[in-house]
């Protein structure tokens, strides 16, 4: 297990190398000139190459890249060229925001798909077996934002349950940002039930032909007993890794469902810098997704190597 | 040619491979799922010898002329008729395939006679029946410019699948030359190509697709470089992973031992054989795309109007959600049965060629 872990932050250390670079790479090619953009078409060339040099962006690429990776390094991303505050503070500010979003998302999916994959398991073949299946291929082949729409339109129009959209800082009323999640969070959710689902329902049919769920059931024991209280808790295991992965595919696609409830998180903060030009910005928020993308799937990759005995962690493949 | 050059241990196993040879890839791919649900009990690759077919089968009519079925020796429309005989059979068994396949092959023929099919110019306006209910005249309503939302639909099929079908092909060119070379030669080559690739999957993929966006700039044909881009690395993964498989087998060996040279056993020996992996990436990750595409084009980055993009409608759509919700919904009831479809069938696909996949199920 060590090795392992070794051997994974070896590479991560590479990848990460490569996530700058790309990062770097993708934001430099924008078009347009920043100094220009910030000026306005009516700048003279003097101005701009002040500015220019001011900024930093007349040195050589490869001498703004790496002070940029030390800046990052350093918890510091520049200046964003919109709000002229500090990238890290803006970042600092909608972050917790997404990755409660994020988080409530895969609640809520675990909170259907568990009982659906045990349902599925039980009955397997059988119609709610089929049901739940179906309901899973809908849940990721609708796109987020279109769930947003239709439950905005039926639960907080028509029925007046939950409000459109917006965000409520919890320190303000706890009960009002509960209100707000409900939304999109269950939209984001449907989309991530699937996979965790299926995973519940193949590691329940696994656990429910082992011999000692046949010996409970042998002993007198009831079948909803054996179901919940025997093979589910086994079966749970290997679902927590699925788990980590929707949460990071949820965080992966805050960008939309923000967008659609106008939550005030980093995916909108994303769009704006896109909207505005404002490249230290978009570079900030580019990185501090990828970064906890990539640190949750990690998570959960160790996670399954943890509880697969098939994955040995030696160095050898 | 390609008789002599198969090795004598595995000369029943490949039988796809001339074929494949002769016809292009994608006959090779027809072939495929038949094989491999034969020869899945036994492994998961493409060694079906003609015993296990006959008893799996339970003796139709393809099953007792297994061994005489290299192409070479058929006339072509019988070797076709066969190819087709185990198509149908590999759907037969698996609901989800057939239905993923039957949405498909509509959403094709849709897509093929949009312009018959839609009753009005996508783009004629009429300010007068502007946002009118669905009826007889307008089956799925106007829209806000009081263009007909059925024929825009209709003609968004196309959109949709060029989309799919262009990033993903692009992604299969691209990631299968990373994998395979990858996968094949292994070491430091594979190191740094699969840590590029983990980069690459360090973004998530709307995230990375919005940046290659505001590169490129909003445009249909940049939508399906940029998912290009962003669907390779995972192409590629699955890629290397089955080519490294396949490096080690005797057919492979005997193929070196022949003096062949590492182009050649790439592209006539590996390649060949890791098809089915790439199939099942490959129609899932379509469902993928046109999925991001919708979800680009309803941030605005994507396609722009007055193109009939399903999520650009949805986008436009949008602010007359109170008033007019059908011109959000018939566009996202497209989305969600074209996308079922692939989905249902890259699952299908998957439960019958991936013999991994039937163990845990």
């Amino acid at each position: 297990m060590y090795n392992y872990l070794l051997r994974r932050l070896g590479f991560l250390a590479v990848t990460l190398f490569f996530v700058t670079l790309i990062t770097f790479a993708v934001t430099n090619v924008l078009p347009g000139d920043v100094a220009l953009l910030i000026l306005g078409p009516n700048a003279t060339e003097e101005s701009i190459q002040a500015l220019q040099s001011q900024l930093g962006l007349n040195r050589p690429l490869y001498v703004q890249y790496a002070d940029w990776v030390v800046g990052v390094l350093q918890g510091s991303m520049g200046t964003s060229l919109r709000f002229e505050e500090p990238v890290a503070t803006l970042i600092a500010e909608k972050l917790p925001r997404s990755l409660m979003l994020a988080t409530a998302s895969t609640v809520v999916a675990v909170a259907l798909a568990i009982p659906l994959g045990v349902i599925a398991a039980v009955r397997q073949n059988e119609l709610p077996d089929v049901g739940a299946s179906l309901f899973g291929f809908v849940g990721i082949s609708i796109p987020i934002f279109l769930w947003g729409l239709v439950f905005i339109l039926v639960f907080a129009v028509w029925m007046d349950l939950f409000p459109t959209g917006g965000y409520v800082a919890p320190s303000e009323d706890p009960v009002a940002t509960l209100k707000h999640l409900v939304l999109p969070a269950t939209s984001m959710g449907f989309a991530l039930t699937a996979y965790i689902m299926r995973m519940t329902r193949s590691s329940m049919l696994e656990v429910l032909s082992e011999e000692y769920v046949k010996l409970a059931r042998a002993k007198g024991m009831t079948r909803r007993v054996v179901v919940l209280k025997h093979a589910l808790r086994n079966a749970v295991i290997p679902v927590i890794t699925v788990v980590a992965f929707q949460f990071s595919y949820a965080f992966g696609g805050v960008v939309v469902l923000e967008e659609v409830f106008f939550w005030p998180g980093i995916g909108r903060l994303t769009l704006t810098a896109i909207q505005s030009r404002d490249i230290p910005l978009l570079q900030g928020c580019i990185i501090v997704v990828a970064l906890i993308y990539m640190a949750s799937n990690l998570a959960a990759d160790v996670l399954y190597a943890y509880f697969d005995p098939r994955i040995r962690y030696g160095g050898d493949d | 040619m390609a008789d002599e050059s198969r090795p004598e241990t595995s000369t029943d196993a490949d039988e796809p491979r001339p074929t494949a040879a002769i016809d292009g890839s994608t006959a090779g791919t027809d072939d495929r799922p038949a094989v491999r649900t034969d020869g899945a009990p036994e492994r998961g690759l493409a060694r079906a010898d003609g015993g296990t077919t006959a008893t799996r089968t339970g003796g139709g009519p393809g099953a007792g002329d297994d061994p005489g079925d290299d192409p070479g020796l058929l006339p072509i429309s019988a070797a076709r008729r066969k190819r087709l005989a185990r198509f149908v059979r590999t759907f037969r068994g698996n609901t989800k395939a057939a239905a993923g396949l039957l949405i498909v092959l509509s959403l094709f023929f849709v897509a093929a006679f949009a312009p018959a099919i839609a009753p009005y110019p996508i783009d004629q306006t009429n300010i007068e029946d502007r946002s009118e209910a669905p009826s007889l005249d307008h089956p799925f309503g106007t829209d806000d410019l009081g263009r007909d939302i059925f024929s825009r639909v209709v003609m968004g099929s196309r959109i949709s699948l060029y989309v799919g079908f262009g990033s993903i092909t692009g992604a299969l060119l691209v990631g299968t030359l990373i994998g395979i070379v990858a996968g094949y030669y292994g070491g430091l080559v594979d190191e740094l190509l699969m840590r590029l690739m983990d980069a690459a999957m360090s973004f998530p993929p709307i995230l990375l697709a919005l940046a290659v966006m505001v590169v490129l700039g909003p445009d249909l044909n940049n939508v399906v470089l940029a998912l290009a881009f962003v669907y390779t690395p995972y192409i590629a993964r699955v890629c290397r992973s089955a080519a490294l498989a396949e490096r080690n087998e005797a057919y492979v060996e005997a193929a070196t031992a022949r003096g062949e040279s590492d182009a050649r056993i790439i592209g006539s020996e590996v390649l060949p054989n890791i098809t089915a992996p790439l199939l099942v990436q490959g129609s899932l990750n379509v469902a993928f795309a046109m999925l991001a595409e919708a979800s680009l084009s309803f941030l605005g980055l994507g396609a722009q109007p007055p193109t009939p993009s399903w999520g650009l409608m949805i986008n436009t759509g949008r602010g007359f959600m109170e008033t007019a919700p059908w011109i959000v919904l018939f566009p996202g009831i497209a989305i969600g049965i074209t996308v079922i479809g692939f989905n249902m069938l890259g699952d299908g696909l998957r439960d019958v060629l991936d013999p991994k996949v039937d163990a845990i199920e």
